[in-house]
C-alpha cells in the first residue's frame, strides 16, 4: 500500500495543525492558568442543611479575595437573602472570585457572561471554579442547561464596582 | 471476480446495478425509508418555529406561533425525531440497499430485517404518542438527563429503538460474514467495509445509553427506583452520544466516497487510504465522549485532557476524506474540462441536485469541523459550552454534510422506491440552495449569539439577561428559520410529488455502486475486525477506566464502591 506524495504533504499539514491545538491547550493550562472543573465533593442534595450549602451566601476571604456558595434551584441562583431574586451580587474592581454551586433539584448550568466561568451543576457534586473580575460592569449569571419550564427565567447578575 | 451462486430466494433484479428495484427490496428499504420520512417531518418543521420563538422581536409581532405552542416540547420532538428516529431509519434502510447491491446477496435474513423494522416502528409510534399528549412531561429534551425523567413510554419508545438497530446489525454483520467465507482472499468493497466499521462503532456506542435506559432512567420512570445519580447518567449518555455523530456521518461518507465520484464524473483518489480512515473511525470515534463533560464537576482534569487528544485524533479521518474526496471531485472536473488550479470546485455538476446537496454538505461540514476542534479545545470549550454555539456546530454537520447528504441520496433512492421520476429537480435544486444558504446563515447567527453568551435551548425571547448584541442575533437566526422553513416545504412537497403525483416513468440509470473492490494493494488484515476491537478496548481502558472509577467515587478498601447508580439525587 503506498501513499501519494501529495497526501502525505496533507497529512503533515494536519498533524501540525492537530499539534499547535494540543500545544494551545496545554499554553493555556500552564501559562494562562485556565482549568476545567474537577471533582471536588460529593454531597447529598437533599442534606444541603448539613454543609456549606446551607447558609448560601459571599464571604470575604482576604483583601481582593471571595468565596461564593450559591444552591441553584428550579427556577432561581439562591446566593442568600442579603442578595435577593434574582441574585445581585457586588464585587469591587479586581476581585478574585471562588463559586461553590451546586443544584437542589435538576441539572442546571452556571455562566458568568464575558468570563470563561461554566459550570454544569449536577445534583450530588459540587461545582468549584475562580476567576477575577478585573472589568467593572453587570455581568449575568445564565443557567445555560434545560431545567424546565421556566429555564429561561433563571439568572442571577453580579455587578462590578 | 469469482462468479456468485445467488440463493434461489433472491429474486435478483434485471441487471445488478440497474436502479429498478425488485418487489422484495422495494417493500423493505422503502418502508425504513418512508419511516424515517414521518419522522422526519415531526421533526424538521419543528426548527424554524424554534428559531421564531426565540427571537425577540419575532414574538413581539407574532405572539403567537403556531406549532407545539411548548417551547421545549418542540426541541424535544426536534432533537429526538431529527437525531433519533430519522437517522436509525435512514442508515439502516440505506445500509441494506448498499449491502445488498454492493455484495449481491440479500441480507442474511429477511424475517428479521422485519422483525427489527416492527420493533423500531412501534418505539417511533410510542414516542410520538408520548411527545404529542404528554407535552409537559415528555420535554427532556433528546440527551434526557435525570433527575428530570420522562413518561416510560419516551424510554420504552428508545428501548424498541436500540433492539431493533441492534437486529439490523446483526444482519448486515451476518451477510458480510457470508460473504467473506465464499471469497476470503478478495477485499470488500469500501462501501460494505464502512458500513461494517458504522454498526460496530453502534453497536459499542449504544451499550452505554442502554445501561443508562435499562437500569437508571425506566426503573426511575416506572417509580420503582426513587433516587438516581446524574453524574453517571451522564456520563453513559455520552459514551453513546458522540459516537452516535459517527453514526451519521459515516453513511454519508460512504455515500461521498464510493458513489459521489461517479454521480460527479470521476473517480476516487485512493480506496487504500479511505479504508485506513474508516479503520481510524472503529478504534477513536468511541472514547471521546468526555469532551461534551469538560464542565463537569465529577471527572478529573486529566481524565478530560485524556479525551481532548482523542478527540483531536478521531479528526484526523476525517481530514483524510477532504483530501481524498476532494481529489476526486478535482479528477471529476478535469474529466469536464477544467483548466486551472482554483477553477475545479466551480466545473461540478451543481445542476444535478443528487450532486449539489452533496457538495453542499460539504461546504457546511467545513464550517463544522473547525467548529468542532474549537469545541474540542477544553480551554476555549468554557466560553462556549452549553450557549447556541454548540447548535450552530452541530447543524453545520448534522444539520448540513449529514441531512444534506441524506437528501442527495434521496433525490436517487426515493424516485428508485416509488418507480417513478422524481417529481421536480428545479424544485429539489431550489431546496438544496435554500438549505444552505438558510444553514450557512443559521450557523454564523446561532454562533455569533453562542458568543454573547446566549444559552442554547432556552425561550430566550423571554429571557430576562438577554443583551442587545445576543438579541440581534437571534432575530438574524429566525430570518434563517424563513428560509429553511421555505426548504423544508420544498422538501417535503417533492417527496409527496413523487410519492403520489409524478407521472413520469423513472429514468433508466444505474446505482452508483462498486460490485468489486479496485483496491489491489491494502492488506487483507485490514477485514480483521478482531484486531481494531482489541485496540478499541484497550483505549476504552484508558480512556473511559479513571472516568467511570472517578463518577462512582472509587475508593481502595473496604467500601469499593462508594456511590451506586442509585445514589442520593431525588426524582423531582
Amino acid at each position: 500500500m503506498e501513499i501519494n506524495k501529495l497526501e502525505r504533504y496533507w497529512l503533515i499539514a494536519v498533524g501540525i495543525t492537530l499539534g499547535a491545538f494540543v500545544a494551545a491547550t496545554i499554553v493555556a493550562v500552564t501559562v494562562f492558568g485556565i482549568r476545567l472543573p474537577a471533582p471536588v465533593e460529593r454531597i447529598d442534595p437533599q442534606r444541603l442543611d448539613q454543609t456549606i450549602f446551607a447558609k448560601p451566601g459571599v464571604r470575604k476571604i482576604a483583601d481582593n479575595r471571595y468565596e461564593a456558595v450559591i444552591v441553584a434551584k428550579s427556577w432561581a441562583f439562591d446566593a442568600g437573602p442579603e442578595a435577593g431574586t434574582p441574585a445581585v451580587l457586588r464585587f469591587p474592581r479586581g476581585s478574585q472570585v471562588t463559586f461553590y454551586v451546586t443544584s437542589k433539584d435538576v441539572m442546571h448550568g452556571f455562566q458568568i457572561e464575558k468570563h470563561t466561568l461554566n459550570l454544569e451543576l449536577v445534583p450530588g457534586q459540587v461545582a468549584r471554579a475562580s476567576t477575577t473580575f478585573n472589568r467593572p460592569g453587570t455581568y449575568h449569571i445564565i443557567c445555560n442547561h434545560y431545567c424546565g419550564a421556566g429555564h429561561q427565567v433563571m439568572y442571577g447578575v453580579i455587578i462590578v464596582e | 471476480m469469482a462468479s456468485v451462486t445467488l440463493p434461489q430466494t433472491f429474486e435478483a433484479p434485471a441487471t445488478p446495478t440497474t436502479l429498478r428495484l425488485a418487489r422484495r427490496e422495494q417493500l423493505m428499504i422503502g418502508a425504513h425509508i418512508i419511516a424515517a420520512l414521518i419522522a422526519l417531518m415531526f421533526g424538521i418543521f419543528m426548527g424554524p418555529f424554534q428559531t421564531f420563538h426565540r427571537s425577540p422581536t419575532f414574538v413581539q409581532y407574532f405572539p403567537t406561533i403556531p406549532i407545539f405552542t411548548f417551547y421545549y416540547q418542540a426541541v424535544t420532538a426536534h432533537g429526538v425525531m431529527n437525531a433519533l428516529f430519522f437517522t436509525t431509519f435512514f442508515i439502516i434502510g440505506f445500509s441494506y440497499f448498499v449491502t445488498e447491491r454492493t455484495l449481491q446477496r440479500p441480507i442474511k435474513s429477511a424475517a428479521m430485517g422485519w422483525a427489527a423494522f416492527v420493533a423500531m416502528a412501534v418505539g417511533l409510534g410510542m414516542m410520538l404518542f408520548v411527545l404529542l399528549t404528554m407535552p409537559q412531561q415528555s420535554a427532556v429534551l433528546y440527551t434526557f438527563y435525570p433527575p428530570t425523567i420522562a413518561p416510560a413510554m419516551f424510554y420504552i419508545g428508545l428501548v424498541l429503538l436500540a433492539l431493533g438497530s441492534w437486529l439490523a446489525s446483526a444482519n448486515i454483520f451476518l451477510t458480510y460474514r457470508d460473504w467473506k467465507r465464499e471469497h476470503p482472499n478478495e477485499r470488500v468493497p469500501l462501501a460494505v467495509f464502512a458500513l461494517i466499521v458504522n454498526f460496530i462503532v453502534w453497536c459499542v456506542a449504544t451499550i452505554g445509553v442502554a445501561i443508562e435506559i435499562v437500569f437508571m432512567l425506566l426503573p426511575a420512570s416506572l417509580g420503582i427506583l426513587k433516587v438516581t445519580d446524574p453524574q453517571l447518567a451522564r456520563t453513559l449518555f455520552w459514551f453513546f452520544g458522540h459516537p452516535l455523530v459517527y453514526f451519521w456521518l459515516l453513511p454519508a461518507y460512504v455515500s461521498w466516497y464510493t458513489m459521489l465520484p461517479r454521480q460527479a464524473g470521476g473517480k476516487l483518489f485512493s480506496e487504500p487510504l479511505a479504508r485506513v480512515a474508516f479503520i481510524m473511525f472503529v478504534v477513536f470515534s468511541v472514547p471521546v465522549g468526555v469532551h461534551h463533560q469538560f464542565s463537569d464537576p465529577g471527572i478529573s482534569a486529566s481524565s478530560k485532557g485524556v479525551q481532548t487528544l482523542l478527540t483531536l485524533i478521531v479528526s484526523i479521518p476525517s481530514f483524510m476524506t477532504a483530501f481524498n474526496v476532494g481529489a476526486a471531485l478535482e479528477n471529476a472536473a478535469r474529466n469536464r474540462g477544467a483548466k486551472t488550479l482554483f477553477d475545479w470546485p466551480f466545473k461540478q455538476k451543481w445542476n444535478d441536485p443528487v450532486v449539489a446537496a452533496q457538495l453542499s454538505g460539504m461546504l457546511l461540514f467545513i464550517a463544522g469541523g473547525f467548529s468542532g476542534l474549537i469545541n474540542a479545545s477544553a480551554q476555549l470549550n468554557a466560553t462556549i459550552h452549553n450557549t447556541s454555539w454548540v447548535p450552530a456546530h452541530f447543524h453545520q454537520t448534522l444539520g448540513g454534510a449529514v441531512t444534506l447528504t441524506y437528501i442527495g441520496i434521496l433525490y436517487w433512492l426515493l424516485p428508485a422506491i416509488r418507480g417513478r421520476a422524481l417529481f421536480s429537480k428545479k424544485m429539489a435544486l431550489a431546496q438544496v440552495f435554500t438549505w444552505l444558504i438558510g444553514m450557512t446563515l443559521f450557523g454564523l447567527a446561532m454562533g455569533e449569539a453562542g458568543l454573547q453568551g446566549v444559552p442554547r435551548r432556552a425561550l430566550t425571547s423571554q429571557s430576562p439577561y438577554l443583551s442587545p448584541a445576543g438579541a440581534f442575533w437571534l432575530d438574524v437566526t429566525a430570518v434563517s428559520g424563513i428560509i429553511l422553513l421555505i426548504s423544508s416545504i420544498l422538501l417535503y412537497a417533492n417527496i409527496i410529488g413523487t410519492l403520489f403525483f409524478s407521472r413520469r416513468p423513472m429514468p433508466e440509470g444505474e446505482v452508483p455502486i462498486e460490485t468489486v473492490s479496485g483496491d489491489r494493494t491494502s492488506p487483507l488484515w485490514f477485514e480483521r475486525w478482531g484486531i481494531w476491537l482489541g485496540l478499541l478496548g484497550i483505549l476504552l481502558l484508558i480512556a473511559y477506566g479513571p472516568v467511570i472509577a472517578e463518577v462512582l467515587d472509587f475508593q481502595l478498601g473496604w467500601n469499593i464502591l462508594r456511590y451506586m447508580p442509585t445514589s442520593n439525587a431525588p426524582m423531582p
